[in-house]
């Protein structure tokens, strides 16, 4: 197929600026350098490549389990080192692999796809990198020190507790910490990038499918992910802090436990699960040169995205669970059904009768049909209450999930690496090796995983480290004993195959497999800019425009977007810069800068890590060393270099494109990520005022015998400071923009002054009221959400105090960046003011 | 080659899946051998599904395959075009899977009501202990361990809690599993058809010997079920000035280990009262064997690692004492025999 021209204009931009141009891109050089990288591509390739150790990790613990489960009453490991070696397994599979292979794949490919220069921010790309490799080393430090966690990966409380779990708990609930700040923070990257970051003309319902996927698993995390991040809170909390939150004894819950993490855990499921449909579209309509159903697959997506987080009941049939709304249940699990059959029949009627050619990753997509489709419908089975009540914890759920994980997941990440890899390393892979690889893989797999079904319906459950000769199973143990063999020696064929393609594989050109999106129009390898001039896009399928323009643009539009794109060929030479449009419907609005390398991404998370490990060895006072580091670097990371803001006010970018590039508002990248974080907070205040009613609904007094009710009349005074605190802030806002300067100054430092009140009226209550954390679950909560907004209006009064400060000299920048960061800095506390006022109405309202 | 390949790989399956089916040898712990009215309806759910599912399942694999090989007409009959491929992905994975699901989910909440919690019968509760079974049959004052006795042919009431940890009560071929989560009582009831003696199994991820808690559950026909309660709640006829008796004493055992109406009364081991009608060890570990008995005394280590159970250091003589003890105290008079005359 020859090259459409349109997308990959020759640059006119002269020799000299194009060679700045490329210096401000290169990757910094050296250890020091790679430390600093912040580039997405980079950094993709970090991700993937550290997710693939975690992956072959993960795969020797399963193959040594394997071993012992042979034959029945085996001795190979015992069971203290195989409960370790599961917990290890499963948190390795799910915290270590999955989601941060995915994550990489997407901060890779996601800037290609949708025709920008990087992801939103950049910096980011890198602290969600740090945290990740810090928390999976955190994980597996705890083999050299001998006390590795071994309360599987779902760590159900009591178990989990410090009474019948050692330190090894601490370096999976630490470890763990870590991992989901690294999910949260990848999350924000792709929703802003993906709602901000689209080339012109790439409108809603123009971006392909695998977009869609991770823009629905990225909203996903942001609640899911920080759901977790409270559960893990909460138990390392009760680990170390002595709360109760799930110690039954003192009124706490273990059952909330299991809410909050199946809250997060069914979910992560579509948030590892939709992304490998997104693969799968890709390289179906790749390989089959069209792709039918593109409205109802996107509506599947969103639809699966939506409904699964009413499922997480699902992991709780067996718990006793009062009266369940089995009409709700039933309702829930068809959706998922169709939704899923949809996309099944959307890929079987594309490649209907186009004769698509056998290569290795449309035999990943074939391979993953077939066990998804068997995978799904245990799915449907074990949604039924009655035959979960059986096969729950048995070895048949075993054999149910990891059809869908593996064949819902690692197969269409083989077939996404077969079919990008060459983008990535300008290399073809070998096809024979490929071919291989999925034969082992797919009859290893089987071998391994049907027999689970049997195994599980004749009495074996889970994580048990042996079974009895008398429950008849060692013919099916040892037969699945050898499938995994099979499958992983095709897992070791395909590393040997990225290896030898370096040697033996033919060069990849620009579009090997004749693929339709923006990916396929830069080079093999592509530069770590990706695009030197931005692409434009004029309908689904960018690279067969010419089959496929069915409605040609409109020529006000086309102009626009050619002169922003034109404005950009080549250029800012000298800084990192991208095109910011409509969220929607993808009209230009703004240059986008992006910082350079950077060290501070890397000093957050060292800073995150000195906290935590200080937790985890009791030396409290190290814990404000680790704060003090993080402080520091995101002091230094928030606030511009000086003359920043000087030179992209006087860059010539905006006039040559006619955009702005000091934005406010929704077009503002900033505006977005505070939005974003913004739900964040919001996701974990929800969270914990769930555990506060959930606990309260199951306790007979409330609060507890022996404790008073909190002052109403001190407790009420006191937010009330707070709320007052948002009109002053108004006020403010209303002379920043007509440029009042004494005004600002003074309702200012109203809202600084109230925000004093606030902190000393109420910590001196909560002192006052004297409830204990560590007496009951209660008092726990009690604690833990009065100081949820202590954190909060700390956090906000320094935003504040640095906006004032600025607004001395700048007061008149009603229109750049300083009305941004007006902008950002009231949002930020007005949402403050609402989480106090939803906690106040919590704690002392709530009847 | 590629086909003959994926045909063995059929074959495999299928015969594995006829093994399963057909093999009606002695599975002592399958749902799918079931032996009460409540595994009964869920064995017979999960065959409905299988078939209903499996079709479905069967057309897709059908589907894809002709997708992928068939070649392309001149005819647009199929769906090659826009307009019939979206009718067909809607009828196949919209509509038709609709029309199966919903009366199959239907059947299944059908099926979930007729399983709600009975009134009547015996009440038992259960503690679950790491790693063991507490038994207690309130109304009858009658404490055992590992072992539940049941009338057959009527409902059993349970309550189910836990000392510790989660567990999860499951006896397969009777019923389906319950949690027993320390701090609240889950109830759930149990009912076997027939004579006969049935295994459960902890099913909840339970800590460092999970795969070791095991229990079982004995159906008597209701005459015996009656001769069964008097033996057992008129329990002790335990002499403690016997040498047996000393000796269980001397050596530790009743630090943790109860014999009712007698000074023993350790209560973080299993109620050893009934230990000598009991089918199994070690909470389903080992046959109730005297020579097991004496293996678990000196060596439970080897046989359960990491059980509470310390070895017993006594002299070989004691131990056949106290072994002889154990088994000939009151139980002797049910004889476990009971059950295969």
């Amino acid at each position: 197929m020859s090259e459409p021209s349109r997308n990959v204009e020759p640059s006119s931009t002269p020799d000299a600026e194009l060679q700045q141009f490329n210096a401000t891109w290169a990757s910094p050089r050296g250890f020091p350098g790679w430390l600093s990288e912040v580039n997405n591509r980079p950094l993709g390739i970090r991700f993937m490549l550290t997710a693939l150790a975690f992956f072959l990790i993960g795969g020797i613990l399963a193959l040594l389990m394997r071993i012992q489960l042979a034959v029945s009453e085996n001795t190979f490991l015992g069971p203290d080192l195989y409960n370790q070696l599961f917990t290890m397994h499963g948190s390795t599979m799910m915290y270590l692999f999955s989601v941060p292979f995915l994550e990489g794949l997407a901060l890779y490919i996601l800037p290609l796809l949708i025709g920008s220069r990087d992801v939103a921010f950049p910096r980011l790309t890198a602290l969600g990198y740090w945290t990740y490799l810090f928390g999976g080393i955190l994980f597996y430090i705890s083999f050299f020190v001998g006390e590795v966690p071994d309360a599987g990966w779902f760590a159900y409380t009591p178990l989990s507790s410090s009474k019948y779990s050692g330190l090894g708990l601490d370096f999976w609930a630490l470890g763990l910490s870590l991992v989901e700040v690294s999910g949260i923070v990848a999350a924000v990257e792709i929703v802003v990038t993906i709602l901000k970051l689209r080339a012109p003309g790439m409108t809603l319902a123009r971006m392909p499918i695998f977009v869609w996927t991770i823009l629905a698993a990225g909203l996903m995390s942001l609640f899911a992910f920080t759901t977790l991040l409270v559960a893990t809170l909460l138990l390392e909390l009760d680990r170390t802090g002595g709360t109760k939150f799930f110690d039954a004894d003192f009124g706490g819950n273990n059952l909330l436990w299991q809410h909050l993490f199946w809250f997060f855990g069914h979910p992560e499921v579509y948030i590892i699960f939709l992304p490998a449909t997104g693969i799968i579209s890709m390289v179906v309509g790749t390989f089959a040169r069209r792709l039918l159903g593109y409205t109802y697959i996107t509506v599947a997506i969103l639809v699966t995205a939506f409904v699964s987080f009413g499922l997480w009941m699902h992991h709780m049939y067996t718990t006793g669970l009062p009266e369940l709304s089995l009409g709700f249940f039933a309702a829930a699990s068809l959706m998922i059904a169709l939704a899923s059959g949809v996309q099944i029949f959307a890929w079987i009627a594309t490649l209907w009768g186009r004769r698509p050619a056998l290569r290795p990753p449309l035999m990943f997509v074939l391979g993953f049909i077939f066990i998804f489709v068997l995978g799904g419908m245990t799915g449907v089975m074990v949604a039924v209450v009655p035959f979960d009540w059986q096969v729950h914890d048995t070895y048949f759920i075993v054999a149910h999930f990891h059809y869908v994980l593996i064949g819902g997941a690692v197969f269409p990440i083989f077939a996404g690496m077969y079919y990008w890899i060459p983008k990535f390393t300008g290399r073809m892979m070998l096809p024979k090796l490929g071919h291989l690889n999925f034969w082992l893989s797919f009859v290893g797999f089987n071998m391994t995983f049907f027999p689970m079904h049997i195994m599980g319906f004749f009495g074996m459950p889970r994580r048990v480290y042996t079974y009895l000769p008398i429950l008849e199973l060692d013919g099916y143990n040892l037969f699945a004993t050898i499938g995994a063999f099979v499958f992983a020696a095709g897992t070791l064929l395909f590393l040997l195959d990225i290896l030898l393609s370096f040697w033996w594989g033919a060069p990849a050109r620009n579009d090997p497999w004749g693929g339709d999106t923006l990916e396929w129009t830069t080079s093999s390898p592509p530069p770590s800019y990706g695009f030197l001039v931005p692409p434009v896009v004029r309908s689904r399928h960018p690279r067969w425009e010419a089959e496929t323009l069915d409605c040609p643009p409109s020529a006000s539009i086309e102009a626009a977007n050619q002169r922003a794109t034109q404005a950009l060929d080549g250029r800012p030479t000298e800084w990192r810069g991208t095109l910011v449009t409509h969220a929607v419907n993808a009209t230009p609005q703004a240059i986008h800068y992006l910082p350079g390398p950077s060290y501070q991404p890397l000093f957050v998370a060292i800073g995150l890590v000195v906290a935590l490990v200080s937790v985890l060895l009791k030396v409290h006072l190290v814990i404000l060393v680790g704060v003090a580091i993080m402080a520091i670097a995101l002091g230094r990371w928030l606030s511009p270099k000086p003359d920043l803001v000087k030179r992209l006010r006087e860059s010539d970018m905006a006039d040559r494109a006619g955009l702005p590039i000091l934005t406010t508002g929704s077009r503002s990248v900033a505006w977005c990520g505070m939005v974003t974080f913004l739900s964040i907070l919001a996701m974990s205040l929800v969270a914990l005022v769930y555990a506060y009613f959930y606990i309260r609904l199951y306790s007979p007094q409330w609060p507890p015998a022996g404790v008073s009710e909190p002052s109403r009349l001190m407790f009420t005074l006191s937010y009330g400071l707070l709320v007052v605190s948002a009109p002053a802030l108004m006020w403010a806002n209303r002379s920043f923009n007509r440029g009042y300067e004494n005004q600002i100054q003074f309702s200012m430092t109203c809202v600084l002054l109230l925000a004093a009140a606030f902190l000393a009226t109420n910590v001196y209550a909560v002192i006052d009221y004297g409830v204990s954390i560590n007496e009951s679950a209660y008092g726990s909560l009690f604690g833990l959400l009065s100081v949820y907004p202590w954190l909060l209006v700390v956090v906000g009064a320094l935003l504040l105090i640095n906006a004032q400060t600025r607004a001395w000299s700048e007061f008149r920048d009603t229109q750049g960046h300083m009305a941004m960061q007006m902008q950002v800095t009231s949002l930020y506390w007005y949402a403050t003011v609402a989480a106090a006022v939803v906690i106040f109405g919590t704690l002392i309202l709530s009847p | 080659m590629r086909n003959g390949f994926t045909r063995s790989v059929i074959l495999v399956f299928v015969g594995l899946l006829l093994c399963s089916v057909g093999c009606q040898g002695e599975r002592v712990q399958s749902s799918l051998h079931p032996e009460g009215p409540a595994a009964e309806s869920v064995a017979r759910l999960w065959w409905v599904m299988l078939t209903v599912l499996g079709l479905y399942t069967l057309g897709v694999f059908v589907l894809a395959t002709i997708a992928v090989f068939r070649r392309p007409t001149q005819e647009p009959k199929q769906p090659t075009n826009d307009r019939e491929g979206r009718r067909f992905i809607l009828i196949g994975g919209a509509i038709l899977p609709t029309i199966i699901l919903v009366p199959t989910l239907a059947y299944t909440v059908h099926t979930t009501s007729s399983l709600r919690m009975r009134d009547t019968g015996l009440t038992i509760r259960v503690v679950g202990h790491r790693w063991w079974w507490e038994v207690e049959y309130p109304d009858h004052r009658i404490l055992t361990a590992n072992e539940l006795v049941i009338p057959m042919g009527e409902p059993v009431k349970l309550e189910l809690s836990s000392a510790d940890v989660i567990h999860s009560f499951w006896v397969p071929q009777l019923h389906g599993k319950m949690d027993m989560i320390p701090g609240t009582t889950t109830k759930f009831w149990l009912q076997a058809d027939r004579e006969g003696i049935y295994r459960g199994q902890c099913a909840e991820y339970c800590g460092l010997q999970h795969a070791h808690m095991a229990f079982v559950v004995k159906s008597l026909p209701p005459d015996k079920f009656v001769r069964w309660l008097e033996n057992s709640a008129s329990a002790t006829t335990v002499t403690e000035d016997g040498r047996g008796f000393q000796l269980f004493k001397k050596h530790g055992c009743s630090v943790c280990h109860a014999i009712q109406g007698t000074e023993a009364k350790g209560w973080s081991g299993p109620d050893l009262t009934l230990i000598a009608t009991r089918e199994t060890l070690a909470a389903g570990t080992i046959e109730n064997t005297p020579q097991n008995l004496l293996q678990w005394l000196v060596t439970p280590q080897s046989i359960k690692p990491g059980v509470n159970m310390p070895a017993t250091e006594a002299s070989a003589e004691e131990l056949q004492m106290i072994v002889d003890f154990l088994l000939k105290q009151n139980g002797s008079s049910t004889e476990r025999g009971d059950d295969d005359e």
